[in-house]
């Protein structure tokens, strides 16, 4: 679907590709950091937790990080049986009432709630439960909040475009 | 009924209804979760019902998501993801291609069997159905049809053994059914190796006695030179890396060597080197790859997000105690329970996609299945394989729309739909069989570490 750019789309979109940019290095260091975890454990017989923790820091930053980048470029799978014969308003308000009931709505509870959850653990401290883990259980559940709003950014600036697109000529 | 039952069963059909607006099923799942939390905190207030679902309760929802976070064996799904696109992006895969389609030839529905064959490879390499289809619609397709085959057949083939990428391990279906089940990956994988090779040797036989009975329907190749040595060194040369690959991963999980993670972080490194080998991999190309694994594996998280909540408020509302009650309470025996389920399974495929029908039906009647006595992993394979044959069934089979999109346009929707149908009542037989010899799953994983 061709919509138009806004202010706000042109701020956050680019901001997002650049993130994903970003996460598309993070699998290739991903793949390096099993490889060698299991080389390690053969060669040296010393696996290592706070590998087996980095990997799965780095996979949740990956996917946490990336779910709004791919609402930008409308990549969520669709069933698009009838919405590939919808007329092109149509689909566009589909889209506009879907992103403002839906995704807004379970943005802000998500982020309300996670807020908690990440602060709680910001205030005492928390640490991997095990021994030789990785420091600042914190720092990745501020991921979990992070992701959420950059969802919402992506919802916001994608409703802005259907906006213009539905309403604003010209454009 | 109860009314907080009602309610649940309201948000069910309004999940299957509002898929067909074509608004991402992700947040289709997650936005229903907040209305119907919504609804059920008005009904209580309202009307003084208690529905047990408030706003406390959906927040359960940021901890299930911070589960999926800190979840090391799914680290495995953008890892056989990036591994897939790897081969599939790089060339390697068309190449496996054209160097079966060369010892096929002299066959009678030769080149029907060399797609059958790749596509069981490509299947334990890549595990993404859209990917499998469109190759094997862009390589096998054309030359089958420019051989003078049957039309229908080709494109019968082309897409049931597409769609046997998401059955055959390794694949991301099968990491998030076990993630699911609370089972261990690589029992799962080793239980769906033999279904999957089953109905590849039914899909070969199937085109072996049709090339038997109606040659003019799968022709071989007239002329065409002689096979010599040279060839043949091509043609291992070509199949014998990415078969070791393969090997390689199923193995070290089936010795356990490696874990199912590890597995698929050293297959990713194994694709890239073969890649790099095989001088097939240009910056472009290795971009396009991770951009493509990036968007891949977000899509598939939001899902799973999204039906973590649906899920919750769900349950929240009592399905699972109403659908459990519902299915044992059916008059048909444990045997007939299970049939029930796979066959409403079957027809929800009919409009719904895999990654729904594993996270949001899959834990609804397991624990009913697992509470009958039967074994798990038995019935999550059962269950694999009517998804993938809920790829093959009109009006929404994906296997048939990825093939339509790639294919030559004077393919009639028709002829697609008549070609796969002998292959649908292919893998209603698959199924049978393994329903009635259940040792094809169990034996083994029970052979394993």
């Amino acid at each position: 679907m061709d919509l138009p750019n806004t202010w706000l789309s042109r701020i956050v979109d680019p901001v997002l590709t650049r993130i994903a940019q970003g996460v598309s290095v993070l699998w290739v260091i991903l793949m390096a950091v099993i490889v060698i975890n299991v080389t390690a454990r053969y060669l040296f017989d010393q696996g290592r937790i706070e590998f087996e923790e980095l990997q799965w820091h780095l996979y949740s930053m990956g996917f946490m990080l990336t779910i709004g980048y791919t609402l930008v470029r409308d990549a969520h799978i669709r069933v698009d049986v009838f919405h590939e014969r919808m007329p092109h308003r149509a689909r566009l308000w589909v889209d506009f009432y879907g992103l403002l009931i839906f995704v807004v709505p379970f943005c802000l509870v998500m982020i309300w709630y996670g807020w908690d959850f990440f602060i709680y653990s910001f205030n005492i401290g928390e640490i991997s439960a095990s021994p030789g883990g990785l420091p600042f259980r914190w720092f990745i559940k501020a991921f979990l909040v992070i992701g959420f709003a950059l969802l919402l950014l992506a919802a916001l600036s994608r409703l802005s475009r259907l906006y213009a697109g539905l309403f604003i000529r010209g454009t | 009924m109860e009314l907080n039952e009602i309610l649940a069963l309201a948000m069910f059909f309004a999940f299957i209804l509002l898929v067909f607006t074509g608004f991402p099923v992700a947040w289709i799942l997650a936005g229903l979760a907040i209305l119907f939390t919504c609804i059920a905190i008005i009904v209580d207030i309202d009307l003084g019902l208690f529905t047990g679902v408030d706003w406390l309760y959906t927040s359960i929802t940021v901890d299930r998501v911070w589960n999926v976070m800190e979840n090391w064996v799914m680290v495995a799904l953008p890892m056989f993801i990036f591994m897939g696109l790897l081969l599939d992006r790089s060339g390697i895969a068309s190449e496996l291609m054209t160097s079966f389609a060369k010892l096929f030839r002299r066959v009678s529905g030769g080149l029907a069997i060399s797609v059958t064959l790749i596509g069981v490879l490509l299947a334990a390499t890549t595990g993404i159905i859209g990917a499998s289809v469109v190759l094997l619609a862009l390589l096998g397709l054309p030359v089958m049809l420019k051989q003078g085959y049957a039309p229908m057949l080709a494109s019968g083939t082309v897409c049931a053994v597409g769609t046997l990428g998401i059955l055959i391990p390794p694949s991301i279906m099968l990491v998030l059914m076990a993630d699911r089940m609370a089972m261990p990956v690589g029992d799962l994988f080793l239980g769906a190796v033999f279904p999957g090779l089953l109905l590849g040797s039914l899909y070969v036989l199937y085109i072996v006695v049709l090339g038997l009975v109606k040659p003019d329907l799968a022709p071989k190749l007239a002329d065409e030179g002689t096979f010599d040595f040279r060839e043949l060194q091509r043609l291992v040369l070509a199949i014998l890396p990415p078969a070791a690959l393969i090997l390689g991963v199923l193995g070290s999980i089936f010795f356990g060597i490696a874990t199912p993670t590890e597995a698929a972080g050293v297959g990713a490194f194994g694709a890239l080197l073969l890649a790099l080998w095989k001088r097939k991999l240009t910056l472009p190309v290795f971009k396009e790859v991770l951009e493509e694994t990036t968007k891949t594996t977000a899509f598939i998280f939001a899902i799973l997000i999204g039906a973590t909540a649906f899920s919750l408020v769900l349950r929240g509302l009592g399905g699972d105690e109403l659908i459990e009650r519902t299915l044992l309470n059916l008059p048909f025996g444990p045997t007939g329970v299970v049939i029930t389920i796979l066959f409403c399974t079957f027809l929800l495929g009919f409009f719904l996609d895999w990654i729904e029908l594993t996270l949001i039906i899959l834990p609804l009647v397991s624990p009913v299945v697992v509470a009958l006595g039967f074994d798990p992993i038995w019935f999550t394979v059962l269950f694999a394989v009517c998804l993938q044959t809920s790829f093959l069934t009109p009006p929404v089979g994906f296997a048939i729309f990825y093939l339509k999109g790639s294919a030559p346009p004077d393919l009639q929707a028709t002829t697609i739909y008549k070609g796969v149908s002998p292959f649908i009542v292919l893998q209603l037989i698959g199924l049978a069989l393994i329903f009635y010899f259940a040792s094809l799953v169990t034996w083994l994983p029970a052979q394993a570490y």
